[in-house]
């Protein structure tokens, strides 16, 4: 029963703990897997999550920040939460040090759609720390086998200010590179910040991507999807090529549990990643 | 293959299928009849209208175990646990309840990632269904006719049984019930008159009427998705509603779980557990954010989730009209009259 169960998480080993932010809440965790046949069997794309799973405390659907092409481990960013509720499985994972061992269970979901991608322009438009699977679209694209499968990249990043951008090292290595547009924002810089300010939407605006055979890709807390989603409809973007991934609470994973049922959709199963046509055929029930 | 036997031989059935496994039928209790692995072969008793609990519990348990852990033990030390699954015989379901299950494959297991607990456990069990008393007048809550579904439909059983007074027929169905049947001790043939009598009942099953309104999957769930927004409707329909969930505990189709860990003392098991979209909790996220903190937004959920999202999705409707949620509402909310209330709900829209 256990063989092909997906309900039983496989274990990995956390290899590397990356503190992303100055408030020390996110933390890339980059994990290994103890069992080679696992590291084998777990093929994913950007866009995809996983569920983390720490026994005693319950599991967390999270989404894949590496990439595939990232080969031997695999990178989630996770926020501790806890605002409103104690968020058990993130806070531990936090408590946890190098050598710690979990559980995960996925791929699961669908992945950004990359063959629809492929041979158009990307714009990667992304919020705080919303970014992971769009960081993982990224290197994805960026990686030597795949960077000629696409048009123009273009990355619209932001964040509240310059210590809660995530992924600071490849930001500054992507700024470099002639094959990808990198933008930058805070909503509000330090002394330090010589780099753009404004809101995500507005950044946008003012960059006005080209509609011309382009796909948006957009990630974010809900106040930025809300005013970015008909900045790119204005643009001229069509409703099929603004893609963007949902959240809601979830418990199996595999489209079981009926928690995270949107209409006729689930989003672990049939998403997390929805165009904004799709989304607009859903009731406002998110 | 028709067989009989005698109500008051019942013992000697059950006790003969109980040497072949586990046999799950219905049980007189406090407070009505369930379905229960008997022990006792005296138990079984078949003079009831339906049980309180729908026979769902059989392939999916209220909790089921998937691992056993200890905190104190490194993770590779956890244990899943290996359900204990006999060859089943799930004696005295009425047409309406067969139904249901066939439903919840196509969820659990024929589309997706197949659930391993569902499909095992289905695998092991054969069905005895049991035809409604049509002698008697319909039971108020029910409306299985409402949505295709007769008094007397063997569709889905494996073995179909009928009571005429005294007598229990017996009529296999599927091949693993004709391989039952001609095995059972105790059973005698069937005269060509009882025969013709079997036949005839099953026929007139579909005239048999309970609460009844025309209603199309198409339509309804197209009704339902224009309605959606109307919170005037829901709000109405919704007012007296507790949010207790027990229209979802009692469902033969609601298969909402949760995952928990239950530690005590360090020594701790996952396992899933029934959960209803009903609780304010149920999509109440980390972050504090929550789609349905309002009672007519969840219960606008679990109807438009079986009378229109499911229908979109899956196909067919996800309600066998057995009547349980309105029978067990404390509050009497009946979700017959809240589907005959949608088919009119462009009232509602011009209010």
């Amino acid at each position: 029963m256990s063989e092909n169960n997906p309900y039983i998480p496989m274990p990995v080993e956390i290899s590397k703990i990356i503190d992303e932010v100055d408030t020390h809440d996110i933390k890339t965790f980059r994990f290994t897997f103890v069992n080679k046949d696992d590291e084998q069997k777990f093929v994913y794309l950007p866009g995809q999550f996983a569920e983390l799973s720490i026994y005693g405390k319950g599991e967390s659907p999270i989404g894949i920040a590496s990439a595939p092409t990232d080969a031997g481990y695999v990178e989630f960013t996770v926020q501790r939460a806890g605002a409103i509720l104690p968020g058990l499985v993130t806070s531990a994972l936090h408590d946890m040090d190098e050598g710690g061992r979990i559980g995960l269970r996925g791929p699961l979901g669908h992945s950004w759609p990359i063959e629809f991608l492929e041979k158009k322009n990307i714009v990667v438009v992304g919020g705080g720390f919303a970014f992971t699977t769009l960081r993982s679209l990224v290197k994805y694209m960026l990686h030597k086998d795949n960077r000629s499968r696409f048009g123009d990249i273009t990355v619209i990043y932001g964040a509240r200010t310059p210590g809660l951008l995530c992924y600071k090292d490849e930001l500054a290595a992507w700024e470099k590179r002639s094959d990808i547009k990198t933008i930058i924002t805070v909503d509000k810089g330090n002394e330090t910040w010589t780099g753009r300010e404004g809101f995500v939407p507005a950044v946008c605006k003012d960059v006005a991507p080209s509609p011309e055979n382009a796909v948006a890709v957009i990630c974010g807390p809900p106040v930025m999807i809300k005013f970015t989603l008909p900045v790119f409809f204005e643009l001229g973007f069509s409703k099929e090529n603004i893609l963007t991934s949902l959240e809601m609470r979830m418990k199996c994973g595999i489209g079981k549990c009926g928690r995270c049922n949107v209409g006729y959709k689930y989003v672990c199963s049939d998403g997390p990643v929805f165009s904004l046509a799709e989304l607009e055929d859903l009731p406002r029930d998110f | 293959m028709l067989k009989k036997t005698t109500i008051d031989k019942l013992p000697e059935l059950a006790a003969c299928l109980m040497e072949k496994g586990t046999l799950v039928a219905p049980v007189k209790e406090a407070g009505g009849f369930n379905f229960r692995a008997i022990t006792d072969a005296a138990q079984v008793d078949l003079i009831f209208h339906n049980t309180i609990l729908s026979p769902k519990t059989v392939f999916f348990p209220q909790t089921e175990d998937f691992v056993r852990y200890s905190v104190y033990q490194p993770i590779l030390e956890a244990k899943p646990v290996e359900p204990e699954i006999r060859p089943t015989f799930l004696f005295g379901v009425r047409p309406c309840d067969v139904k249901s299950f066939e439903i919840m494959d196509i969820h659990f297991t024929r589309t997706g990632v197949p659930d391993p607990y569902w499909r095992k456990r289905r695998d092991a069990t054969i069905i005895f269904g049991f035809a409604f008393d049509t002698s008697e007048e319909a039971d108020p809550a029910e409306f299985y006719h409402t949505l295709g579904i007769g008094a007397a439909d063997p569709d889905g059983s494996d073995v179909f049984m009928l009571r005429r007074d005294d007598v229990l027929f017996l009529k296999a169905v599927s091949p693993r019930g004709e391989n039952l049947l001609g095995g059972l001790a105790g059973l005698t043939d069937a005269a060509p008159d009882e025969r013709k009598y079997f036949d005839d009942y099953i026929a007139q099953g579909h005239d048999y009427k309970t609460r009844y309104t025309c209603v199309d999957a198409e339509a309804i769930a197209k009704e339902f998705e224009a309605i959606f927004h109307n919170t005037d409707f829901w709000t109405k329909v919704s007012n007296a509603c507790l949010s207790c969930g027990i229209c979802t505990f009692v469902c033969p189709t609601c298969y909402c779980f949760d995952i928990c860990d239950e530690t005590q003392f360090g020594q701790g098991v996952r396992r899933r557990v029934w959960d209803a979209c009903m609780f304010t909790d149920f999509t109440l996220e980390a972050s504090g954010h929550n789609p349905r903190t309002q009672v007519y937004q969840r219960l606008r959920q679990k109807i438009c989730h079986k009378y229109s999202f499911h229908i979109r999705k899956y196909g067919p409707i996800s309600c066998v009209g057995c009547g349980r949620c309105t029978r067990y509402c404390p509050v009497n909310i009946d979700i017959f009259s809240i589907v005959e209330q949608a088919v009119q709900a462009k009232w509602y829209k011009r209010m």
